[in-house]
């Protein structure tokens, strides 16, 4: 007979050295369990809503109980919405606009930091123009409702000063717009700026000094070298403004919900509108598509126009 | 001669440069001048300091925002760790681990980052709203992290690439598991960029306007964003507006990043840079 007391530790061996075995097997397939958080919340959050989206664009969806095919009724409907064929001709002007100013204020601004002789100056130049991003964005909207403010606001007291009749500015159809565009002013926005500095930082002294010695004036330079030198820049830039302009509508919900009528009616807030406003789950998605296609295109064009060579 | 007119240049320079700084810089001291002023004297002498300061209208607007400051202060910070801890480690994994699929992973990650935020808008909040986390916490800082993410990882994985193998192998010798080599190795040598992300984070999710609005709609819930807009019409009504209080209430809602400035400038300005250079 055998005693269970002698035999267990051989068998607990035994077992344990068949466990070890199979987590062995299983050792690689532990980095997949490590990634599963990580693509759980990815998965419920990420990919599977813009595949609804496209999934649903083809429906009549309120989201709760109507749900009918649509074919590419939505698609169709997009083409005869007075208010959204509107509304891309406003991004349109905004986006030009906001690219436009994006690039040429903070270049310039690069370059005007970038040329101080003192170090302690640049530095805090710097510093300076970071301080708006500390302030939360709902503050600055709310700042520059004030200071479009027809009765009080900051910019009719100017106006005041030299003799300029006062304005309704975003309540002014033919203004709003336009108000909405100079809300970025001066324009020097602190991302864009650092990301100029770091470029013209990149180019290097040596650079300078040559062009210099060659006789090359300050408008040259800046033409010649500073421009085609930080190409890589602007096209982020631009790229980078395209996408925010196409994707944002705070401005537009918070300070005009897309009016007076709709002269400040963007794409993205038509869609917002859509959705949460008339229950129009299904259209909305569609203009989401539709947005996501335009964004993805002119990125590709971006790229493709602006080809940088030395990256 | 040439000197001379180096330094007028110079002089030239600065003007220029003070006359940007002023006009970025000049509607936030409008709005602490503003801040401390009764109806009269806005009434009177708006864009001067006028005496006396009127202190009280910043208890009036903290009274009023406090709730709305706490509930930003829970959703950042649960968005900022569930990002932070969640990138790092997957991000450790990816630069640390071969396995089959890794590329595959790691791209279907960064592709995300092609993907505008206005296109998931709408599914996203029938997906909240399935799962019966409308009017909750959750409702923001679920999603929140899940698209903190995918920037963390990348910028997080080209950190932990840099670092040497031989560190990971010696904790190994040592008998350091996959955890333990990531929290005794890799987190200790990753804090700068760790608190990059984290500062990315912290201004999104504390900035965020339009996911709030569209989830949130009980009052003792809401973050500042739009917090702030219920406070805009308790204080400006139609008969009348309280401009002072108003205005201190800005002040009170800035007053959270104004303070991480101060405090991690250096990371603050590193993850607005990096986060657009790499977005």
């Amino acid at each position: 007979m055998v005693d269970p007391m002698r035999f267990e530790p051989g068998q607990t061996r035994a077992r344990r050295r068949r466990v070890r075995g199979v987590l062995q097997a299983l050792r690689p397939g532990r980095f997949y369990l490590y990634l599963t958080p990580t693509f759980a919340f990815l998965a419920v959050f990420a990919y599977y809503p813009p595949l609804l989206a496209f999934y649903r664009s083809f429906y009549d969806w309120d989201g709760v109980r109507i749900e009918k095919w649509a074919g590419i009724g939505n698609y169709v409907n997009m083409f005869h919405d007075e208010v959204l064929l509107r509304s891309v001709w406003n991004l349109a002007q905004l986006t030009v606009f906001a690219v436009a100013v994006s690039v040429v204020f903070p270049l310039l601004t690069a370059e005007l930091i970038c040329s101080l002789r003192n170090r302690r100056a640049q530095f805090w130049h710097r510093v300076l123009l970071v301080v708006p991003m500390v302030v939360p964005i709902m503050v600055q909207l709310l700042l520059w409702k004030f200071i479009y403010d027809p009765n009080v606001g900051l910019l009719n007291a100017l106006l005041r000063l030299v003799r300029i009749p006062s304005q309704a500015w975003l309540h002014e159809p033919k203004l709003a717009l336009y108000s909405m565009m100079f809300m970025a002013f001066p324009f020097v926005g602190a991302i864009n700026v650092l990301i100029f500095l770091a470029g013209l930082n990149n180019i290097g002294q040596p650079v300078f000094d040559a062009a210099k010695i060659d006789g090359a004036s300050v408008i040259q330079r800046f033409f010649r070298i500073d421009v085609p030198l930080v190409k890589g820049q602007i096209k982020l830039i631009v790229i980078l403004t395209i996408i925010g302009t196409l994707n944002g509508y705070g401005t537009q919900l918070i300070l005009t919900d897309g009016g007076p009528g709709y002269s400040t009616m963007v794409p993205a807030l038509r869609m917002y509108q859509q959705a949460f406003r008339f229950n129009h789950l299904g259209y909305a998605c569609a203009i989401g598509m539709a947005l996501f296609a335009a964004i993805f295109g002119l990125t590709f064009i971006n790229m493709k126009l602006m080809r940088t060579d030395y990256e | 001669m040439s000197r001379r007119r180096d330094n007028s240049l110079e002089m030239v320079k600065h003007v220029l440069m003070a006359i940007v700084i002023a006009l970025v810089i000049y509607p936030y001291a409008m709005l602490i001048i503003l801040s401390f002023k009764n109806n009269n004297q806005f009434y009177s002498r708006p864009w001067v300091i006028t005496f006396p300061l009127h202190f009280g209208n910043y208890g009036a607007a903290l009274e009023a925002l406090v709730r709305y400051v706490g509930n930003s202060l829970v959703v950042t910070s649960a968005t900022c760790f569930g990002v932070v801890l969640l990138s790092a480690f997957s991000a450790y994994v990816f630069a640390r681990f071969e396995f089959r699929g890794k590329q595959f992973l790691f791209y279907a990650i960064i592709s995300l980052m092609m993907i505008p935020g206005v296109l998931g808008l709408v599914p996203r909040f029938v997906i909240v709203k399935r799962l019966g986390l409308l009017n909750t916490y959750w409702a923001l800082i679920l999603p929140y992290i899940a698209a903190g993410q995918v920037m963390g990882i990348f910028l997080l994985r080209t950190f932990f690439e840099s670092i040497p193998k031989d560190l990971f192998d010696a904790a190994k010798i040592d008998g350091a598991g996959d955890f333990r080599s990531f929290s005794s190795v890799a987190v200790p040598l990753c804090k700068p960029t760790m608190a990059t992300v984290a500062i990315i984070n912290v201004q999104f999710a504390w900035n965020d306007l339009i996911w709030p609005l569209v989830v949130i709609s009980d009052d003792k819930l809401k973050p500042l964003t739009i917090g702030l807009l219920s406070f805009q019409s308790q204080f400006a009504t139609y008969s009348m507006t309280r401009w002072g209080p108003l205005f201190a209430g800005y002040v009170v809602a800035s007053i959270p990043l104004v303070v991480l400035f101060m405090i991690a400038s250096r990371a603050f300005v590193e993850g607005l840079t990096t986060g657009a250079l790499k977005a």
